[in-house]
Parts: structure tokens; sequence; C-alpha cells
């Protein structure tokens, strides 16, 4: 299962992506941040104690993580504001580490954690409406650092105006399904 | 007297951002600067105090912990809403701190990478940051209780004389601050922290195939 979990861009690069997955039989569920309210972590450690491996604080995590647990490929369209991923966008992922694998691993000689539910592949879609070359290399340090402490497979895209299509078209034939 | 206004940046008013903020409160108060910490937490709902002390400080320094790599979602919320409120920034410095789990700076430095972006983008002249690995180990001690503490808690000063001189500082700081250890070393520690999550578990009363509570699609 392919999960796009998109936050509203001008373009509509999450549905875009969405249709042409579905147009390859690709099964996938897409989810839209844009009604969805999804709280802080407050590391409060009850996610580690009283409730393991539960949110104490019941918000809309409660829709979309039990979805992310069936999830084989978790694809991340998120505007893009100083090399990171959005405000709605960031505050599923801080959320995310409640479903991930507490153990550690060590992996080119370093410790890694383990993955997000059944997440095999991550891809994140950076959007923005024109990039400048720094912000570029910020966005794609980050992401490659979320793949490597996930210990997964990923990728990540730099979409805006004039190369959305390819990119799209890539990101698709990129996925290992 | 000059006036800075320390950021904390987590939710946590007693771990170990805190203990960094404490640590460079105590340093700038003894140089001659008025120092204010204020939490972002508490204050999510209306912002203005923490505007109103940022607009009268010379000096920012945003402490926060790492969250998959960068700052918790809620800095980006203060970024944005520092951007939207943007007559109360005006070529003050700004610094970050930010610490988080591994031991490694390339893990946590996003974070710092998106301040200094922010900065160019809203009229802040960025200084330079510090990133300190090992953190949540930490959980608030002081920084001379971490296996690198005497290198941590020296780069961390040279850091803080920076910052009380208004001066850069560089990223060589805390790169050379980090704790650097071979393989097998880091092999051990999975084991040693693998086998004390399991114990928990295990004291919890959760077994090692049980399922998370999320994997029920009905829960409310």
């Amino acid at each position: 299962m392919v999960t796009i979990l998109s936050d509203h861009t001008r373009q509509e690069v999450g549905e875009r992506l969405d249709s042409k997955l579905r147009e390859r039989k690709i099964a996938t569920q897409f989810i839209s941040l844009t009604d969805l309210n999804v709280g802080p972590c407050y590391s409060c450690g009850g996610c580690t104690d009283k409730t393991y491996g539960q949110c104490i604080h019941r918000d809309d995590a409660d829709i979309i993580l039990p979805k992310l647990m069936r999830t084989d490929v978790l694809i991340m369209v998120t505007p893009v504001k100083w090399g990171s991923y959005s405000f709605k966008t960031k505050r599923i992922f801080d959320k995310c580490a409640i479903i991930g694998d507490r153990h550690y691993y060590c992996k080119n000689g370093e410790l890694v954690k383990g993955r997000i539910g059944q997440v095999h592949t991550f891809v994140a879609i950076g959007v923005k409406d024109q990039w400048r070359n720094d912000e570029k290399n910020v966005f794609k340090n980050l992401v490659e650092e979320n793949i490597k402490i996930m210990n997964i497979k990923g990728s990540v895209y730099m979409v805006d105006d004039s190369n959305i299509g390819t990119c799209l078209e890539s990101a698709v034939e990129g996925l290992s399904l | 007297m000059k006036k800075a206004v320390i950021l904390n940046l987590s939710p946590r008013k007693a771990g170990t951002s805190m203990m960094l903020a404490n640590r460079c409160k105590e340093f700038l108060s003894a140089r001659d600067y008025l120092v204010e910490i204020l939490h972002l937490y508490p204050n999510l709902k209306d912002l203005s105090p923490l505007l109103t002390a940022i607009n009268e400080a010379e000096s920012i320094i945003m402490v926060g912990p790492s969250y998959i790599d960068t700052y918790p979602a809620d800095t980006f919320y203060l970024l944005e809403e520092l951007e939207k409120n943007r007559d109360v920034l005006h070529g003050q410095d700004l610094y970050g701190i930010i610490q988080g789990g591994m031991p490694y700076v390339h893990t946590h430095e996003s974070g710092l990478k998106m301040l200094e972006l922010f900065a160019g983008e809203n009229e802040l002249s960025y200084k330079g940051g510090f990133v300190i690995g090992m953190g949540a180990m930490l959980n608030g001690q002081p920084l001379d209780k971490l296996l690198n503490g005497k290198k941590a808690a020296s780069g961390f000063e040279q850091f803080l004389k920076n910052v009380a001189k208004q001066e850069s500082s560089p990223p060589s700081l805390y790169y050379h601050a980090q704790l650097k250890m071979p393989g097998l070393v880091y092999w051990f520690m999975a084991t040693l922290m693998n086998r004390k999550i399991d114990k928990d578990r295990r004291e919890k009363g959760i077994g090692d195939q049980a399922k998370s509570p999320y994997d029920n699609l009905g829960i409310n």
C-alpha cells in the first residue's frame, strides 16, 4: 500500500500524484492534511509509559497513524519553507515516532532507528514556487537524514512549476513495488 | 546593558534544552546581559510575550530538541508567526542550539540550517549555533555527564563566549566536540539500549510481539 500524506500546494501535487498512481492500478490511499488537526508532541512520555505505544492526547493522528500502520511506501507532499517540511506535515511526522520501532540498529558504523510501522520506502516531495540552491541543499539533507535514521529506502524530489510533470513521473517510476 | 532572549523550543520545562538554556542565561548574565528565558509551548495560543521580548532584544537564542532530525513542528509555527510580525525583527543576532538523542552532528544540523535560511529572509543576522548529541540520555543533567563531556562542555563554553561577544560561532566548534567512537562501540551501545527497551516492555506487561494500539483501525 502506498500512502500519500499531502499538505496543500497550489499546484495540487499530492492530488496529481494520486491520479498517476491510480492510473497504474497501484493501491494508494490519499490523506489530505488540509482539514485534519494534529496537535503537538508534548514529549510527556505517555507513549512510553502509561499508554505504551499510544499518544495520550486525542487528535486526528488517531485517523492518520492507523493508516500508516498498513503502509509500505510513505510519500509526503509538502510545501517547503526555509528548507523544511510545512508546519502541518511536521506535526504528523513528529508523532510518527509513536508507531516507530523503538530499537536501535547499526548501519555503516552508526546508530540508526527502525522503521515506522511497516514502511520500507519514504519519499519526500518538496514543493515551492521557485527553488534557490541553498534551500534545495538544506531540504535534501534533511530528507536524507530522515531516510538514514529510519533505516529504510527513500528519495527526495524538489518540485516547482518548471518540473512538476517530470518529477512526478520519476517519483512513480522510482517506487519499489 | 545588552538584552538577550532565550527561547525554549522544547515542550519540556526541565529537560536537556532547559539545562542548556539555563547555562546560557547564567553565562550571559555574568557578562552584563539582561537575559530572559521564555517558553514556546505555554504561549502557543498567544505569542505576544515572545514577540515583545524579541523586539526588545539584541540577541535571540533558540534552544530546542531534535525531533526526527530538526526542531519540533511548533518551531516552524513560531517562525511563520515571526515572519507575519516582521516589525519585531530588525537586525538582531540569531543563534541556535539543538540537541538530540543520536550522537552525530549531521543528524540534527538541519535545524540550524533552517534558522540560517529563516534569518536570511527576515532581517536577522544569523551568527551560528551549537549541536549536541545524546541529549536525550542526559535528560537535563550537565554536559560533563556525557561520554564526550569534557569536549562538549568546552565547545559549548566557547560558543557562549561568541554569543556574549555577538560574534559568529563556526560549525567547527560543535564538529570538534562530537563523540567519535568505532562502529563496534555503537553496536554494543545499541545492544544495551535494546535490552533496556525490551526489559521495560516486559515490566509493563507488553510482549515482544504485541501490536501497536494503532494497528486497530477502529481506534477513536
